[in-house]
C-alpha cells in the first residue's frame, strides 16, 4: 500500500504545482479580460478600472491564488468574468461532452489496436503486417487537422453526416431512437478522427510489445506443446506484454479531457476545447485554470489507475 | 352507465351548480395557463398601442437558424460586454427609442412619442399603453425608472453608464405618471435620443430582488430558468444547450404588428448555433444548417457566390461598413518609461511631413484589392462613405504618390544612403515595426502591403504579429510599440460615441493616451469642436463642426486611414423581408418581420 500512498501524495503535489504554475503563467501573459473594453470609445477607462477592481484583478497574485484555492475548496473552482458564474458550472457540462467523445474514441482505438497489433505481431514481415505498418506510418504522418478536414469535406459533399455540433436543432422533439441516431451521426466525424489519430501509436506499441514477448522461451515452449495460436497469443503472450500497454492505457485515460481539444474546436463539439480556447483568448483566467486543472486531475487519475493495474498484474511491483 | 348513475349520491341543484362552476373555473385556469405558456401570438387587446410596421405581410411559422462565432456569456443586458451576448439580448429586449438600421435615424420603440425642451436638457417620453413583457406582466414607467436606476448605479459598474453621463453628471430620471417619464440632462446633448438605442428596458418585477440584494451581476446568467427571464423583444428565452445553441421562441405579447394587425414576429423560433469560426459557419450555411450568414469575408463571399444559384441562397454586398482601419504611430509620452529606443524614433513620428509621406506612399487601392478582394473602399478619413449623414464629402482623397512622399521626406530633413536606405538628419536609418493582431488575417495583410510600400521609400519596416490582447496591452498599458494597425468604428453613425477617440483626454485617444492637456494646437481645436458639436442641437450646425474635425484629422494625420471592408451577408432565398443593413446587427435587426415564403422551410416550424 505504501507504493500507492506515495503515488497519491505525488498526485496531490503535482496538482498544487500545476495550479501555482498556471497562475504564474497567466499572470505573465499580457492583457486582461477587460482590455477589449478599452477599444470601445463609449466605455471610459474609469469604468474598465472599476470592473478590474470588482473582479479582484488589481489584487496581488498571492491574494488571487488564495481566493481561488478558497473557491476550489468551496466547490466553485473560481469565477468566470465572461459568464458571471462559477467555473464548475461551465466545466461540468462540457467535461461530460468531452468525456463522451474521448471515452468512445479511446474504447474504439483499443478495440481495434489490440487485436490488430496482436495479430500482425504473430506474422512479422507478412504482406498484411507490412500493409498495417505502412498504413500506421501514413496515419502517423498525417496531422489530426488534415484528418478532420478530410472527413468534414466528405460530410459536406455527400450530405451523409452532420458537419458539426453534437446534436441537431430539433433534437428535443425526437424520440429515444431518433436521439440516439442523431447523436451517433454527430459523433462519427470527431470519433473517427480521434481513433485514426491514436491508432498508429497503439497498434505499433501492441505489436512491438508482443513481438518481444513472442521471442521468449516460454512462448516457444508453449508453442512446442501444441497450444493453438489464439490461446497462445491472447492467454499467454498478451498478459506478458501487458506492462507497457497498461502504462499506455493510463496515459490515454490521462488525455481523456485534453486529447480532443483541436478536434472539438474544428467540429464544433461542445466540450472543454472550445471553452478553453475562448477563455484563453479572452483571458478568462479562472476558466483557463479550471480547465487545465481538470485535465491535470485526469492525468493524475489515469496514472494512479495504471499504477493500480500494474500492481495487480505484476507481482514484482508489489514486492518492490 | 346506469349502474354508475345509481351509485352516485343524490346531489342538490346548488351542488351541481357549484360543480359546474368549479369545472368552468378549472377550464378557465387551464386556458389561462396554456395561454401564458404558449408562444402563439396573443389577440390584440383593447387600448393596446401597437406599433405598425410597413413590411410585406408575412405568414406565421418556421424556425430561423443563424450561427454565432461563440456562445453568449450572459442574458443580463447590463453586464453583457461581448457581441454574441448583445446579439441575443437584442432579440429578447427592447429599448425606448431605437435607431432604424436601414435609415440610420431614430424612431419610437417602446415610447409612442418624445419631446425635448428648448434648451435641449429636458427630454420627456410617453410610453405605449398596454405593452406587456414576454411573461405577460405589464410594462410601465416604474420599469423605465428601475432600468435607469440600475444602469446609473455606480456599484453595478454598467458599461452603459458612461453614455448616460453628460457634463459630468448622470441623467436624472423621473416618473411623471404611469406612462410618462422625464429625463433631465446637466447640459444639452446633441442627438440625445440616440443614447436610448440598445438600452434594454428590464422587468422590475423579476430583477428588483437581485438588485436590492446587490447580486444584479449574477442575475440572468445562461443557467437561469427561461421562466425567470422576460423582456420586451420579439422573442423570449426557451432553451440553452451549453456550447451548442440557444433557442428563443416568439414573444406572444410583442408590441409590433403588421399592417393587417397580425402581431409580430412571424417566426416561431429563432435559433442561434454556436459555430466557432467563419469557415465553419460557411460550411454550415452551405450544408443548409443555417438560414442566414453575417459578416462573411471577401474570400468566402466569392466561394459562396459560385454556389448561390444551385443551393438556393442569396448573397448581399451592402457596401462599406462604418469600421475604419488605420495605421497609428506611438506618440505617447514615454519619459517615465524605459523605452528609449522607441522614444528616439518619436521625432520622426511626430513630424507631420513624415506621417504625410507614409500616407502618400501607401497604396490604398492595393489594400482594397488584395485584402478585401475589391469588396471594400479606401479611406482618407475616419468617417466611412456609407455614413451618409456625417461624411465630409469635401475631404481630399489624394492619390498615391511616391514622388510626393519623397519630396515631403526631403523637406523634413531625411536623406537616402547609396543603397536606397532612408536616413534621418542624425544619420540614423529609418527603421520601425508595425504590430498587428495575429488572429486578424486582413490586418496582417495590410501590414505586409504597407511594409512593401514603405520599402520603396527606403524605410525598413518590420511586421510583428501579436496575439490580440498582447497587442492591446502594448497599446493601452505599456506603450511598448512603434506603430500599430487597428480598427475602430462600426457602432453608431453619430459622432458622439467617438468622443473618447478624438478628445485629447479620451480613453481611446490611441496615438497619445492620457494627455493632461492637448499636446498640439490642432488637438486643442478638435477638443473645442467636438465639445461644441456635442451640445449643438441643430444637425446642419453639428455637421459643419464635425466636417471641420474631419478636415483637421485629415490634415494632421494622427492616424493614417487605410480602408474599410464592405459588409457581406447571405440568406436563403425563402427568407422574406430580409433587409440587411450596414449598422449592427446587420441581418437580424428586423427579425420580427422575417418569415419563410414556403411552409416548413427551415427547422420544424409549420406555417399556420
Amino acid at each position: 500500500m505504501k507504493y500507492l500512498e506515495r503515488r497519491v501524495i505525488h498526485g496531490i503535489l503535482l496538482l498544487i504545482g500545476v495550479s501555482v504554475l498556471c497562475f504564474l503563467f497567466s499572470d505573465l501573459a499580457p492583457g486582461s479580460f477587460f482590455d477589449e473594453m478599452k477599444l470601445n470609445p463609449q466605455i471610459s477607462s474609469e469604468t474598465v478600472a472599476a470592473l478590474r477592481s470588482q473582479y479582484g484583478l488589481d489584487k496581488p497574485l498571492p491574494v488571487r491564488y488564495a481566493r481561488w484555492v478558497e473557491s476550489v475548496l468551496g466547490g466553485e473552482w473560481g469565477y468566470s468574468f465572461a459568464y458571471n458564474s462559477s467555473v464548475r458550472s461551465l466545466l461540468v457540462v462540457r467535461a461530460r461532452n468531452t468525456l463522451l467523445l474521448t471515452t468512445l474514441a479511446t474504447l474504439f482505438s483499443w478495440l481495434v489496436a489490440v487485436p490488430l497489433g496482436v495479430w500482425i505481431s504473430n506474422h512479422p514481415g507478412k504482406w498484411y503486417d507490412r500493409l498495417s505498418m505502412g498504413g500506421t506510418s501514413l496515419l502517423l504522418s498525417v496531422p489530426e487537422l488534415v484528418l478532420v478536414f478530410g472527413l468534414l469535406y466528405f460530410a459536406i459533399r455527400t450530405h451523409a453526416l452532420p458537419v458539426g455540433g453534437m446534436t441537431s436543432v430539433g433534437f428535443d422533439q425526437l424520440g429515444l431512437w431518433g436521439k440516439t441516431i442523431d447523436l451517433v451521426t454527430h459523433l462519427i466525424v470527431p470519433v473517427t478522427t480521434l481513433v485514426l489519430a491514436s491508432l498508429p501509436v497503439l497498434v505499433r506499441h501492441v505489436r512491438a510489445s508482443m513481438v518481444e514477448v513472442l521471442k521468449l522461451p516460454f512462448i516457444q515452449a508453449a508453442r512446442g506443446h501444441g497450444i493453438g495460436p489464439a490461446r497462445l497469443l491472447f492467454r499467454y503472450a498478451l498478459p506478458a506484454a501487458g506492462n507497457p500497454l497498461i502504462s499506455l492505457f493510463g496515459l490515454s485515460v490521462a488525455g481523456l479531457l485534453s486529447g480532443s481539444l483541436l478536434v472539438e474546436v474544428i467540429t464544433g463539439w461542445p466540450g472543454i476545447g472550445p471553452l478553453l480556447l475562448e477563455a484563453s483568448m479572452s483571458r478568462d483566467l479562472y476558466v483557463v485554470v479550471g480547465a487545465v486543472m481538470s485535465s491535470t486531475l485526469f492525468m493524475v487519475f489515469g496514472s494512479l489507475l495504471a499504477d493500480v493495474m500494474l500492481v495487480v498484474v505484476d507481482p514484482r511491483i508489489r514486492v518492490e | 352507465m346506469n349502474g354508475y348513475n345509481l351509485a352516485q349520491p343524490e346531489r342538490s341543484a346548488h351542488g351541481i351548480y357549484m360543480q359546474r362552476l368549479g369545472c368552468l373555473a378549472t377550464l378557465f385556469l387551464a386556458c389561462a395557463l396554456s395561454c401564458l405558456a404558449s408562444s402563439d401570438p396573443q389577440p390584440l387587446q383593447r387600448g393596446e398601442e401597437l406599433q405598425t410596421t410597413d413590411n410585406e405581410v408575412g405568414r406565421y411559422g418556421g424556425n430561423l437558424v443563424v450561427a454565432q462565432r461563440s456562445e453568449p456569456k450572459t442574458l443580463n443586458p447590463v453586464t453583457a460586454a461581448d457581441a454574441p451576448s448583445r446579439e441575443v439580448i437584442g432579440r429578447l429586449m427592447a429599448d425606448l427609442i431605437h435607431i432604424n438600421r436601414a435609415s440610420q435615424q431614430t424612431e419610437p420603440a417602446l415610447v409612442k412619442s418624445w419631446s425635448m425642451s428648448k434648451d435641449g436638457r429636458v427630454f420627456t417620453v410617453k410610453l405605449r399603453h398596454g405593452v406587456r413583457f414576454s411573461d405577460g406582466q405589464p410594462f410601465d414607467a416604474d420599469d423605465v425608472v428601475f432600468s435607469f436606476q440600475v444602469y446609473l448605479d455606480e456599484k453595478v459598474h454598467s458599461p452603459q453608464r458612461d453614455l448616460l453621463v453628460a457634463g459630468g453628471k448622470p441623467v436624472e430620471v423621473q416618473k411623471i405618471d404611469q406612462y410618462t417619464v422625464r429625463f433631465t440632462l446637466a447640459q444639452p446633448y446633441a442627438a440625445a435620443e440616440r443614447i436610448f438605442d440598445s438600452l434594454a428596458m428590464m422587468p422590475r418585477h423579476l430583477l428588483e430582488k437581485s438588485y436590492a440584494e446587490g447580486k444584479f451581476a449574477q442575475a440572468w446568467t445562461l443557467n437561469t430558468s427561461p421562466a425567470e427571464v422576460a423582456g420586451l423583444g420579439p422573442f423570449r428565452m426557451k432553451e440553452y444547450v451549453a456550447g451548442q445553441r440557444i433557442v428563443l421562441e416568439r414573444n406572444p405579447y410583442y408590441w409590433k404588428a403588421d399592417r393587417n394587425k397580425n402581431r409580430l414576429p412571424y417566426l416561431d423560433e429563432l435559433i442561434f448555433l454556436f459555430v466557432g469560426n467563419e469557415d465553419a459557419q460557411v460550411l454550415r450555411f452551405q450544408a443548409g444548417d443555417t438560414d442566414v450568414i453575417s459578416r462573411v469575408s471577401a474570400e468566402n463571399y466569392a466561394l459562396l457566390s459560385k454556389e448561390a444559384p444551385s443551393r438556393g441562397f442569396e448573397l448581399f454586398d451592402l457596401g462599406p461598413s462604418l469600421e475604419y482601419n488605420f495605421l497609428v504611430f506611438n506618440l505617447n509620452d514615454l519619459k517615465s518609461r524605459n523605452l528609449d529606443k522607441i522614444a528616439n524614433k518619436q521625432a520622426w513620428f511626430e513630424d507631420l511631413k513624415f506621417r504625410q509621406a507614409v500616407s502618400s506612399a501607401i497604396d490604398r487601392d492595393d489594400i482594397v484589392k488584395l485584402v478585401y478582394a475589391g469588396r471594400g473602399v479606401p479611406l482618407w478619413g475616419n468617417v466611412s462613405p456609407s455614413n451618409k449623414f456625417w461624411v465630409d464629402q469635401a475631404l481630399p482623397h489624394p492619390s498615391r504618390s511616391l514622388e510626393g512622399a519623397r519630396k515631403q521626406l526631403k523637406a523634413a530633413g531625411f536623406s537616402w544612403r547609396g543603397d536606397g536606405q532612408l536616413m534621418d538628419h542624425q544619420g540614423q536609418p529609418v527603421e520601425f515595426s508595425i504590430i498587428a493582431s495575429s488572429s486578424n488575417a486582413q490586418r496582417m495583410k495590410m501590414a505586409t502591403i504597407i511594409q512593401d510600400d514603405l520599402s520603396k521609400l527606403g524605410m525598413n519596416v518590420h511586421v510583428v504579429p501579436l496575439e490580440f490582447r498582447a497587442l492591446l496591452d502594448r497599446v493601452f498599458q505599456t506603450y511598448d510599440y512603434e506603430a500599430s494597425i487597428m480598427a475602430l468604428g462600426g457602432g453608431d453613425a453619430d459622432p458622439n460615441p467617438e468622443l473618447n477617440v478624438w478628445l485629447s483626454s479620451g480613453g481611446t485617444h490611441l496615438w497619445h493616451l492620457g494627455e493632461p492637456k492637448p499636446a498640439t494646437d490642432w488637438e486643442a481645436q478638435i477638443d473645442q469642436l467636438m465639445q461644441k458639436q456635442m451640445v449643438e442641437l441643430k444637425y446642419s450646425r453639428r455637421k459643419h463642426l464635425y466636417d471641420q474635425v474631419q478636415e483637421l484629422i485629415g490634415q494632421n494625420l494622427p492616424c493614417v486611414f487605410l480602408a474599410t471592408p464592405n459588409i457581406l451577408v447571405g440568406a436563403k432565398k425563402n427568407v422574406a423581408n430580409f433587409r440587411p443593413a450596414i449598422l449592427e446587427p446587420n441581418t437580424l435587426w428586423n427579425v420580427e418581420q422575417l418569415y419563410f415564403r414556403q411552409a416548413g422551410a427551415s427547422g420544424s416550424g409549420a406555417a399556420r
